[in-house]
């Protein structure tokens, strides 16, 4: 019987005797930015509020950093749904490891554990630009930037997400000084950091269609974390 | 008053009607017949010391370990059933590792003591929530380490309970020792004090006479960490102190 059925209605697929396949696509991006710069006593990590799935906008207020403690913050940009996932996880984490060790979790092993936990995931990672950042035990300012299988890497600034390959350069000439004939000796203030971070979301708005709307800005003190909101164009 | 236990001593997860579980509490006078190990804790470090009972002249004395290495940062004295003791050191020694590896930071001597404690109390009779062990640890262990808090001292005992102490004694000479440690401890102790006073205690409490191979000394110090002398080390003590 299939073989008389065979040839005669190949493009029926209820009738077909070819394998049949079916697509799921399990990660969406979702854009976004992150930009994070960290100074002697400081660091400043700003990410913009533009929620996206291709041409469509989900929403143009949507902050994407997740403080952790009063001395991380966390800045995610990618696959939102896997972004929920993660804080929600690490949050709990903080938690336990808070009533387990008696001590809230530092920065330097926050950063270590994010980094286990995106590998644990090896061969089905979260789809996250995660950009991690804080005072070390030292009180000094770090960042750590990871791709999404848990690499990670420890930087004093970073540009992640969709526009991170736009801006990275910008950074690495504005705050490392690369490729600069003279070069001041001004050190970096929380205010140049600021405007900086201002101003590269400004430059990244007008060629990424993924980064936009607004800029929420977190600086990290000792004395706390300080918030700061910046507008950006919204088309 | 045997009569009375009898219905009762069986079953390690029965409470007697006086509220008590006996398995436990056998558990910790066993480790009453174990060897005598001594800890101090000083602002300078911890000095562990503990007898290793030479039963034979044929024995090798080297092969009976007392003071083992849990990490760079901890070191453990065990008194009682050193078969049990290899269970509760791997133990320590894995969730050391473990959090070194998530957190890419020294595990904290409280902490280690508390995971080590998690294993001690999951004994019990039923086969039903995995691999339970029939009956409760017998040993006592001392953790000495160096965490962000400073030089630190853990005792824990078969039923899990483990408490922080200046000075500790724990194994048969326990009692008069303790009471030697109480007599004798001071904050303001030196680290090479608090070895000779603990060699002196142990001298006092072993039946056997104290020579550099019978008895295993320890220090943890926050520029050396987990430091075990030699035997010339050790009958460089025991000079000062007879």
């Amino acid at each position: 019987m299939s073989l008389s059925m065979e040839g005669i209605r190949p493009h029926y697929p209820d009738y077909s005797n070819a394998p049949m396949q079916r697509h799921f696509s399990p990660y969406a991006d979702n854009g976004g930015s992150v930009v994070a710069i960290a100074g002697d006593d400081f660091v400043v990590i700003g990410a913009d509020t533009r929620l996206s799935a291709g041409f469509s906008i989900y929403t143009r207020d949507q902050n994407k950093l997740f403080p952790l403690s009063k001395t991380t913050v966390l800045g995610c940009a990618g696959c939102w749904c896997d972004t929920l996932t993660l804080t929600r996880i690490l949050t709990s984490r903080m938690q336990m490891y808070q009533q387990e060790h008696n001590k809230t979790m530092s920065t330097v092993a926050c950063a270590q554990m994010l980094s286990t936990m995106l590998y644990y995931k090896r061969f089905f990672p979260y789809y996250i630009s995660n950009v991690l950042v804080g005072l070390d035990n030292e009180g000094k300012g770090c960042v750590y930037s990871y791709d999404p299988i848990g690499h990670c890497e420890k930087a004093t600034y970073k540009a992640g997400g969709s526009a991170g390959a736009l801006l990275q350069p910008l950074l690495d000439n504005q705050i490392g000084l690369k490729n600069m004939e003279i070069i001041g000796d001004s050190k970096l203030t929380i205010e140049k950091a600021t405007n900086i971070i201002k101003d590269v979301f400004i430059s990244a708005a007008e060629r990424d269609i993924y980064t936009g709307d607004s800029v929420i800005i977190n600086i990290i003190t000792k004395e706390g974390i300080k918030d700061d909101k910046f507008e950006l164009r919204k088309d | 008053m045997f009569l009375t236990r009898s219905e009762y001593d069986r079953g390690v997860n029965t409470f007697s009607p006086e509220g008590r579980l006996f398995q436990v509490e056998y558990a910790i006078e066993a480790i009453k017949l174990g060897s005598t190990a001594i800890g101090i804790s000083t602002s300078e470090g911890v000095v562990l010391a503990v007898e290793k009972r030479i039963t034979s002249p044929l024995m090798e004395p080297t092969t009976i370990e007392k003071i083992v290495e849990v990490d760079k940062h901890i070191g453990c004295a065990v008194s009682g059933l050193m078969a049990d003791s290899r269970t509760m050191i791997d133990r320590a020694r894995i969730e050391c590792q473990n959090h070194w590896f998530v957190y890419n930071e020294n595990m904290s001597v409280e902490s280690c003591a508390q995971a080590v404690s998690n294993l001690a109390i999951q004994f019990g009779d039923s086969d039903d929530d995995g691999a339970a062990m029939s009956r409760p640890f017998g040993v006592a262990i001392l953790f000495a380490g160096i965490d962000e808090k400073g030089p630190q001292l853990y005792h824990m005992d078969p039923s899990g309970t483990f408490v922080q102490f200046d000075a500790k004694a724990i194994g048969s000479g326990s009692e008069g020792a303790q009471q030697s440690l109480q007599e004798v401890y001071h904050r303001s102790m030196t680290l090479a004090e608090a070895t000779t006073s603990a060699l002196t205690i142990l001298k006092q409490v072993m039946e056997e006479k104290l020579n550099s191979s019978n008895v295993e000394v320890m220090t943890m110090t926050p520029d050396n960490f987990f430091h075990m002398f030699a035997k010339e080390q050790v009958e460089e003590v025991i000079s000062k102190i007879s």
